[in-house]
């Protein structure tokens, strides 16, 4: 009888175990398909000085292929470890070399984007120096490529601006996080409070026309199964203990998030792209926005686990993130992943259309 | 893929196939219960030790508390016999860790030591499980899983069973380390292990007897067809002579928050 009971079980449970062998992974779409193309690199102000690295190598081949009109989207932490150094340290030459490296990624006809991040403002008082340097150098070296930073100036946004269906609106999120002076009277920016922030993000989230498709970016995760997110290591409860506004258990990155996550509630964007964990993440989005991308290991890796709300995790690896608007309508998320430095192994690890969830 | 109604219309009737044969008194025969049959008894008529061990939750977003359901069903095998249990609980999942929860079941009366007509009784308990440590792939890199999470954490729980015997209330409290190994990624298949120690009483008289180790294993699959369902298979000992085995199922499903309407 007994064991009746548990084949019928089991029986039961086969079905369940086959519904999931339903999802597969889907084919890059064809170069004819694409609209425009957006690539997610975070985190890449550490390439080995002695070569690319497989990662930002197959960035660097594949946003060549891309359509005219596609975007690079570089989610902060450009320079490691502290930005921009004051003019004359000894780190002043490795700076610009590593900024150098990744606008050297840039084709022409692509246009690129630098957001800033925790790093790139340093860890103390001098950040605005530190960001108007970045963005100056960056200008400089651009060289006639489509480069630039934004938000500009230090300023923390948003910015909006419209490539085809896509909007895409830009945060410096560690504006709201830095512990210093974060606006002077060089300064000039639209917003200046967390409050018209949060305005000014909640109008420009809402669609202007039937097919848009909205991707915010901020340097700062919304969710994370990482380091910051009180996994890696001792957990939460304990974590809270240290108060670093870097990490998602802090108040002050809490008060952040929940000013963005009001301001997405009416009408929530597709996609929220982040960086800042050097991991690989794809996650289902809680009630203000359909998709989370973590996408921060272009030149770091670390610890990341799946969570219950995680479509995807990618721990330990270098790799970046691909979203491709087609022109049937739909939107297509690649994450490449490679292992090793030099030639390396990996390519396509996950993919997946972006449908709005219901 | 299947709905979400469609599965928990499949678990519905994983139930209903169960609960007949849980329900039905068993062969009556009764005989006079030993002091070691008393503590082994006492143990496995509450939740720790008639329903299947469960692993710590899957790591969850640290902004959210989340509710879930579980239904389980356990089967002590000792002696020739056989003790069939069935449970539902309510979980909160606290900050994407820590677990607390309440459960409440049915469980056969052993009819070897209540006699004829022994039927069965109720049993409820009480659990908190958290999350301490969670980390990377560790041993899962030696096969090359680099999705893989591995997490250690403590739990604690309490039961109680009334009448498990003529008379005779079971009390038991126990303490556990639980560590588990989840791989893969669209399918998350974890593996765990659940050691501990248990303490039992008759409740209303006097003091826990001396501990008793127990250890559960389990294999399970997390997001299985659901993002939201999680199905275990557990085995379980008590380390005292004639404890026998249990086996048994759970099922668990926690609410995740959905997209508010456009417009809020």
């Amino acid at each position: 009888m007994t064991r009746n009971i548990w084949l019928t079980a089991l029986a039961l449970l086969l079905p369940l175990l086959s519904a999931c062998q339903g999802r597969r992974g889907l084919e890059p779409p064809a170069p004819q398909e694409i609209e425009t193309s957006v690539f997610l690199v975070g985190d890449a102000g550490e390439p080995n000085p002695r070569q690319l690295g497989p990662a930002l190598r197959h960035l660097s081949e594949q946003v060549a292929a891309a359509p005219d009109g596609s975007v690079v989207l570089f989610l902060g932490d450009n320079i490691y470890p502290e930005g921009v150094p004051q003019e004359g340290a000894p780190e002043w030459a490795d700076a610009r070399r590593r900024l150098r490296t990744q606008i050297q990624l840039i084709p022409p006809g692509v246009r690129a984007i630098f957001m800033p991040g925790n790093h790139d403002w340093g860890g103390g008082p001098f950040g605005l120096y530190s960001l108007r340097t970045q963005e100056a150098w960056i200008a400089e070296m651009a060289g006639g490529r489509d480069v630039s930073m934004v938000p500009s100036n230090g300023c923390p946004g948003p910015v909006p601006f419209d490539v085809g269906r896509l909007r895409m609106v830009i945060l410096d999120t560690q504006w709201w996080l830095h512990d210093y002076i974060v606006r002077d009277e060089r300064s000039n920016c639209d917003t200046n409070t967390s409050g018209q922030v949060t305005a000014a993000l909640r109008e420009q989230v809402r669609p202007t026309r039937d097919d848009q498709i909205v991707m915010v970016a901020g340097h700062h995760p919304l969710v994370t199964g990482g380091r910051h997110g009180g996994y890696c290591g001792i957990t939460g409860p304990f974590q809270r203990f240290a108060g670093r506004s870097q990490d998602i258990m802090s108040s002050a990155n809490r008060t952040m998030r929940d000013s963005l996550e009001s301001a997405f509630s009416a009408h929530p964007p597709l996609i929220y792209a982040s960086g800042h964990e050097h991991t690989l993440q794809v996650l289902r989005g809680g009630r203000s926005v359909h998709y989370l991308l973590v996408s921060g290991s272009a030149s770091k890796r670390e610890c990341a686990v799946k969570m219950r709300e995680s479509y995807y995790v990618s721990q330990n690896r270098h790799g970046f993130m691909r979203v491709d608007l087609l022109r049937d309508g739909s939107v297509w998320l690649g994450v490449y992943r490679y292992t090793g430095q030099g030639e390396g192994e990996g390519g396509l690890s996950y993919s997946r259309l972006l449908n709005p969830r219901r | 893929m299947m709905t979400q109604r469609e599965t928990l219309a499949c678990l519905g009737v994983v139930a209903a196939c169960l609960a007949p044969v849980c329900l039905v008194p068993g062969q009556a025969y009764a005989q006079e219960p030993t002091e070691a049959q008393l503590r082994i008894l006492r143990i496995e008529s509450t939740p720790i030790g008639a329903l299947p061990p469960l692993p710590l939750p899957m790591p969850a977003s640290r902004d959210h508390h989340y509710w879930g359901i579980r239904a389980q069903a356990g089967n002590r095998h000792q002696g020739g016999r056989d003790l069939l249990a069935l449970a539902g609980g309510i979980d909160l999942q606290w900050r994407g860790g820590s677990i607390f929860g309440v459960t409440g079941g049915y469980q056969k009366r052993d009819c070897a030591l209540a006699g004829p007509d022994c039927g069965g009784h109720l049993f409820v308990g009480g659990r908190a499980r958290f999350n301490v440590v969670t980390g990377g792939p560790t041993l899962a890199a030696l096969v090359g899983d680099y999705s893989a999470t591995t997490t250690l954490g403590s739990e604690i729980g309490f039961g109680y069973a009334p009448e498990v015997l003529n008379g005779l209330d079971a009390c038991t409290i126990d303490v556990g380390m639980p560590i588990s190994l989840a791989m893969l990624q669209r399918v998350r298949v974890v593996t765990f292990v659940t050691p501990g120690v248990v303490l039992d009483s008759d409740c209303t008289s006097g003091p826990p007897t001396r501990a008793s180790f127990i250890t559960g294993l389990g294999v399970g699959i997390q997001q299985l067809g659901l993002r939201e369902l999680d199905v275990y298979l557990g085995l379980q000992k008590i380390f005292r002579q004639e404890a026998g085995y249990q086996f048994g199922l759970s099922v668990t499903w926690v609410r995740l928050p959905s997209l508010d309407p456009p417009g809020r």
